[in-house]
């Protein structure tokens, strides 16, 4: 009796053991070593470094996160992947180089795409960036799109309430239109009291253009011309000389007025130091002006920071007829600006279901909303459940803020007119003409109007030098339109 | 009779030095005379001296080495007048001269990224405390980083305060290796300090002050740093340095067959300046010595 005892109990616990060692690696990935290529950290890699080691616990399998500097990404991967090599088995990376990449990249096996979780992602993610050539390519593990920030303790005092009405002549409130933005800035632009209206990044090489696309978005990204604002969709011709574009840098040079004095030389850092340093009463930026400004340890304005969809535009310029089109309300064309990071496998990873498991464990919505919610992770939202558990983001923000600021990108992420960041091979060859006249004409050294064609006929040359034809096909890919 | 094995002996360290030191070079020469892009993907393709012929038609090119001989040649002739004066101060032992000693040299020991920022804030125009002191004084808001004048003699000075205390160092050792009989028997004969300057310090001097201030035109010409935290090249162009303009050019852009053009034009400029520094200089101080 007491041998059969002893058997039952031993085979037991060789039966629990075992449960336990399968429920620890499930899937068992053990001996995996999952290599993830991201930018030096703590922005991207620290949320990789994070998901990775949940995934070990999970998995048996290891995650080893290789940083790079920024401006050494581009070439390490496109190297490795040229050259067949598995040096990368993940890696994170910017929209732009999707079209480069794409050739060289594994498609998201279908599972992942048949799960609640997919629903989740937002569908200009999911639908539009994750997808190059109608196959699912990369996975989202950052939302990026510009939203404006401004002072409710200034706009919602009752002097400069009655003061603003009075001098315009509609309520003081955040802007809907760019015009509306103007009048905001110039009413609080008041040098002697240390406060101006605005501040944008103006300074080459520091996120400048991206501001100026957010403005001429408003005005060129026209809802029924998709894939207009850049280039024609039919001939690649530079658009950026139209009257839509001119429109956008003469409102762009004019936000330098009721900036703080250097603003040319302000990058996004400081265009959100200012904002929670209290110099300004507005600004737009990606999500980090509010993360920054709610925090009392790093701003003077915490608990009173309200936020919105950045200004829209009742006349949009159509490429197509090469007229201006007016519509009866102000239509809101969020910028996606640089687009948010993207994780993806290449076709020579060692083990691609380990790499796409462990992308779909980073991203999935516990993961990334831990990352989102984490300071300095540089993940900002991307799923319509990071909107929706707001009680995660109590901590910094008040209900108030909170509310204003995931509405806002929420907002922004299903407007109709949404506008996708230009995603072409050669990107920084285009974006580096543009800085140069930007900053020619923000100087006040060339005129708007020849800055613009300056750029036109550079991007010209730059299309016809890498291929015009390869270029309509890549620009009509990524702006979702089918091939000629 | 020559030994053979010697030989032997000799040829792998050559070939190392030949392959670490040579290699490098002859491939960018290579490369130089190839059209060769990463972005996007481009097989390459060998074009001659068409990327020499590009370079040399760009006004931009032209605009960085203007801009380049222009923050070397006042920044240089700044950091030598400078540091002269204050090694004469320290070896003259004025009061508390151990420590100015020590930290002067602080600027220098910093690395050039970190003296850049500090600049940046220095000269920010609404934080910075130099605009701050200025608009005490009722001045208006200065653009230093904005204006294109300005921006270059912002640039200027973060050089100077970075690089005096080298020059500072080099020249103090040099006074400090003197001999003091020939100031002895100036003494005896009445000479002012003056004359002991202009007659014995500096030309004794001369080859040291030569070799510091090649080094240092050297140096200055490959000035990066400073220029990418302060300005961006901007505004336009107007700050944009050769070493700059190679980094856009290849690390933003990855045209590879440009940017090694590019390299050699930038090695030739600087070979050919001090070619012309040194033809200028030695007969002064054949002269002297």
């Amino acid at each position: 009796m007491r041998r059969v005892f002893l058997a039952t109990a031993s085979a037991a616990a060789l039966t629990l053991a075992a449960g336990t060692a399968g429920a620890q690696c499930d899937p068992d990935f053990s001996g995996v070593t999952v290599t993830v290529g991201s930018q030096t950290g703590p922005f991207i890699a620290s949320a990789m470094q994070m998901a990775g080691e949940t995934w070990a616990e999970q998995t048996c399998g290891e995650v080893d996160v290789v940083e790079f500097p920024f401006g050494e990404l581009y070439p390490k991967y496109l190297t490795a992947m040229l050259q067949n090599e598995a040096t990368f088995d993940v890696i994170t990376f910017a929209p732009a180089w999707t079209p480069d990449f794409a050739p060289y990249l594994s498609e998201m096996p279908a599972e992942i795409r048949q799960t609640e979780a997919w629903q989740d992602i937002a569908p200009v993610y999911r639908d539009r960036l994750m997808v190059w050539d109608g196959v699912h390519k990369s996975q989202t593990i950052d939302g990026d799109l510009h939203t404006l920030s401004y002072r409710t303790d200034l706009f919602s005092d009752p002097a400069e309430m009655a003061a603003f009405e009075a001098e315009y002549g509609y309520p003081l409130a955040a802007p809907e239109s760019w015009d509306q933005y103007y009048d905001i800035a110039a009413f609080f632009t008041r040098p002697d009291d240390g406060l101006w209206g605005t501040a944008e990044a103006f300074r080459r090489g520091g996120q400048q253009f991206w501001f100026f696309f957010t403005h001429a978005a408003s005005y060129t990204n026209h809802p029924d011309a998709p894939g207009c604002m850049f280039f024609h969709p039919e001939t690649m011709e530079a658009q950026i000389n139209n009257p839509g574009w001119l429109r956008a840098l003469e409102d762009y040079i004019r936000s330098v007025e009721y900036s703080p004095p250097g603003a040319l030389n302000f990058s996004s850092g400081d265009i959100r130091t200012a904002f929670a340093g209290g110099q300004v009463a507005m600004n737009f930026d990606w999500g980090d002006t509010g993360t920054i400004s709610v925090d009392p340890a790093q701003s003077t304005v915490a608990g009173h920071v309200g936020s919105a969809l950045t200004p829209g535009s009742d006349q949009i310029y159509n490429c197509l007829t090469g007229e201006w089109s007016q519509y009866d309300s102000v239509i809101r064309s969020p910028f996606m600006a640089f687009g948010g990071w993207q994780a993806a496998v290449p076709e020579a990873s060692d083990d691609l279901q380990a790499a796409w498991h462990f992308i779909e464990w980073a991203s999935n919505p516990e993961n990334s909303l831990q990352a989102a919610i984490t300071g300095g992770s540089g993940v900002n939202p991307y799923r319509f459940s990071h909107f929706e558990t707001i009680d995660v983001w109590l901590g910094n923000f008040s209900q108030v803020e909170a509310e204003a600021y995931l509405g806002a990108q929420r907002g922004s992420l299903e407007a109709p007119n949404i506008t996708l960041d230009m995603r072409l091979p050669g990107y920084f060859s285009y974006t580096e003409i543009l800085e140069i006249e930007l900053s020619r004409a923000l100087a006040g050294d060339v005129e708007p109007q020849d800055a613009l064609d300056a750029i036109a006929e550079g991007w010209d040359e730059l299309t016809d030098e890498f291929g015009r034809d390869a270029q309509l096909a890549a620009y009509r890919a990524s702006m979702g339109l089918p091939p000629m | 009779m020559r030994d053979p094995f010697k030989y032997i002996f000799i040829w792998p360290a050559f070939l190392v030095v030949l392959m670490v030191g040579l290699f490098p070079l002859i491939y960018s020469l290579t490369v130089s005379f190839m059209s060769m892009r990463l972005v996007p993907p481009r097989p390459p393709r060998f074009v001659g001296l068409e990327n020499y012929v590009d370079l040399l038609a760009s006004d931009r090119f032209w605009d960085t080495i203007g801009t380049t001989l222009f923050v070397v040649i006042v920044s240089v002739t700044i950091q030598y007048v400078v540091g002269f004066a204050v090694a004469l101060a320290l070896h003259a032992k004025v009061p508390g001269e151990r420590l100015f000693r020590v930290v002067f040299l602080f600027p220098m020991l910093m690395a050039p990224i970190a003296v850049a920022l500090v600049g940046r804030m220095l000269f920010h125009s609404t934080v910075g405390p130099v605009n701050h002191f200025f608009t005490f004084l009722g001045f208006p808001n200065l653009p230093f980083l904005t204006d294109a004048d300005w921006a270059i003699a912002t640039i200027i000075a973060v050089e100077v305060w970075q690089w005096t205390p080298f020059v500072i160092l080099l020249m103090l050792a040099g006074l400090q290796s003197l001999p003091q009989d020939v100031y002895e028997a100036a003494d005896l004969e009445n000479a002012s300090a003056w004359q002991k300057f202009w007659g014995i310090t500096f030309p004794m001097l001369l080859p040291v002050s030569a070799a510091v201030v090649f080094i240092r035109i050297i140096e200055a010409f490959k000035i990066m740093d400073t220029v990418f935290v302060l300005t961006g090249g901007g505004p336009g162009t107007s700050t944009e340095t050769l070493t700059l303009f190679a980094y856009q050019e290849g690390f933003k852009k990855f045209n590879l067959g440009y940017t090694s053009a590019l390299s050699f034009l930038f090695l030739l400029t600087v070979i050919l300046f001090g070619i012309v520094y040194l033809v200028l200089i030695r007969p002064q101080v054949e002269k002297r010595i």
